[in-house]
């Protein structure tokens, strides 16, 4: 084998490839916030959660 | 002629003693009857080994002596043959005003003949005379080609050069200062020579080879100079991989399409969410609400979350968080949306985009509800939008970088052959054309 090196580099790109399709792991995901025990209140008062990416001051754009 | 001091035999061949008939110094005649000049190594006078006098062809004021890499006398085995070295000459040629020579050892067994070793700076080749005339190809390239047992070299360079320096014996009329015209064709690692004057032409086929294999085989003390830059048949280290790696390449890229074919053929890519809603401004209104529940199958995977806004020169942001029913697990996410549009000087333009797509990773399967907290612009009343949630989405992100990652090493080898070439031919008569350096460039002088 005259490319051993590029050999491991490919297998090892297509073991990525093949687990991150496996996993449908988008290249570019959203920036997450996990939150666990949110009250079960909430479905009846939505208003009273408060999300960390609420009240954020806002880009207002047009050229 | 000299009278013969010793007559013996080695490896078949007999070494005749001899005096230099200028100086008296002792002769040594390896090839014997093949022998034709004979330089004196003391004084360094050609003389006629067919004469019986030793009849003195060339004498010489300059008495400079070569250091030679290979030492006269030197004998070992070469391709399953044994040799001794019996002559050198140094042959010289000129470019733009600079001189640059190169080295050949000529080898002599008594069954086998003669070959040579020839070496510019570290580079050395396997040379031997051919008898059948290579045959000019008829080409598309723009250098001319010959053919010569089967294979096809391609002109790389002519140059008037001269005979410089000759030590030891030779099987011809050897003559310091005589000029030849050589032109060199090449086949890396093959390389095919000619070298003619007024009233011949000689063809000379030789090969590449490592100085090492010839340090080892002739036992030449020390070790053999490293090679400077590219020799004009030497072969590529990058072409023989080539075949390799652009092979290798095209099986990593199959599989990478098979891969990707796999996964998109396994997602189940399912809508599980999907809703129109209408935002109105009011004072004592609550924004933000919750969807009916959803389930989202199988074991951990993506959802991608769609979000479509009627805007107009208009903003709006979206506080999304989903949450599981079961474990009370919430992932929070914003999006925020904006577009504008309008006409000015350069005409008419666009910014930002009435929708958006993002998509969360490893979200456990589980029945989930959305919570959602529109927020506009001051101002804006109303506004429409649309919210589609999918489920195990298949994505070529990861596909598209792999793919382009597997190319690198390839076109990066491809580029460094591509490199190892120019520089081979840069040397060549093919090489482009330097500008000169010296525009514009004055002497410093007031007149």
């Amino acid at each position: 084998m005259r490319n051993p090196m590029y050999l491991l580099y490919g297998a090892a790109l297509l073991a990525v490839l093949g687990w991150t399709s496996y996993n449908r792991t988008p290249l570019f995901g959203g920036s997450v916030n996990e939150v666990k025990n949110i009250p079960k209140s909430v479905r009846d008062n939505p208003g009273a959660y408060r999300s960390i990416y609420g009240g954020y001051s806002r880009y207002v754009g047009g050229k | 002629m000299t009278p013969a001091s010793s007559e013996s035999t080695i490896r078949g061949s007999r070494v005749k003693g001899l005096n230099c008939p200028g100086c008296g110094a002792a002769l040594t005649v390896r090839g014997f009857e093949h022998t034709i000049s004979v330089v004196c190594p003391q004084c360094l006078a050609i003389l006629s080994a067919k004469d019986p006098d030793l009849q003195i062809l060339q004498k010489f004021a300059d008495n400079t002596r070569i250091t030679l890499l290979i030492p006269l006398g030197s004998r070992g085995k070469w391709k399953g043959t044994d040799y001794e070295v019996i002559g050198f000459q140094r042959r010289t040629f000129e470019v733009d005003d600079t001189e640059y020579s190169w080295s050949e050892y000529l080898l002599f067994n008594p069954y086998k003949g003669f070959r040579y070793f020839t070496e510019y700076q570290g580079h050395w080749n396997d040379v031997h005379t051919v008898r059948a005339l290579p045959q000019p190809v008829r080409s598309a390239v723009s250098k001319a080609q010959v053919r010569h047992n089967g294979v096809a070299y391609t002109h790389f360079s002519t140059a008037q050069a001269r005979t410089s320096y000759v030590l030891g014996e030779f099987p011809w009329q050897v003559q310091r200062g005589e000029s030849f015209a050589v032109r060199d064709y090449v086949a890396p690692p093959l390389i095919l020579s000619s070298e003619s004057n007024v009233s011949e032409i000689t063809w000379s086929a030789g090969e590449y080879v490592d100085g090492r294999e010839i340090w080892s085989a002739f036992k030449v003390p020390g070790t053999a100079p490293r090679p400077v830059g590219v020799f004009l048949n030497q072969p590529s280290p990058y072409a023989a991989r080539m075949g390799s790696i652009w092979g290798l390449c095209g099986l990593f890229l199959f599989l990478a399409v098979l891969v990707a074919i796999a996964g998109f053929a396994l997602a189940s890519n399912k809508e599980v969410f999907s809703d129109h809603y209408r935002y109105t401004a009011g004072p004592e209104k609550e924004p933000s609400f919750v969807t009916p529940v959803f389930q989202l199958d199988g074991g951990s995977s993506n959802i991608e979350v769609y979000t479509h806004a009627d805007l107009a020169n208009n903003w709006a942001y979206f506080s999304y968080a989903l949450i599981n029913e079961e474990t009370g697990q919430a992932y929070d996410f914003g999006r925020e949306l904006s577009y504008y549009s309008g006409y000015d000087s350069d005409g008419s333009w666009t910014e930002g985009s009435n929708s958006d797509t993002v998509t969360l990773s490893s979200i456990p399967g589980g029945r989930y509800y959305l919570r959602v907290e529109p927020e506009v612009a001051p101002g804006l009343q109303s506004m429409g939008y649309s919210i589609r949630l999918r489920r195990d989405v298949p994505g070529f992100g990861y596909f598209a970088v792999i793919f382009v990652l597997l190319l690198i090493p390839p076109a990066f080898a491809t580029f460094q052959r591509f490199g190892f070439e120019q520089r081979r031919w840069a040397e060549s008569d093919y090489a482009p054309v330097k500008e000169e350096a010296d525009d514009g460039v004055t002497d410093g002088s007031d007149d």
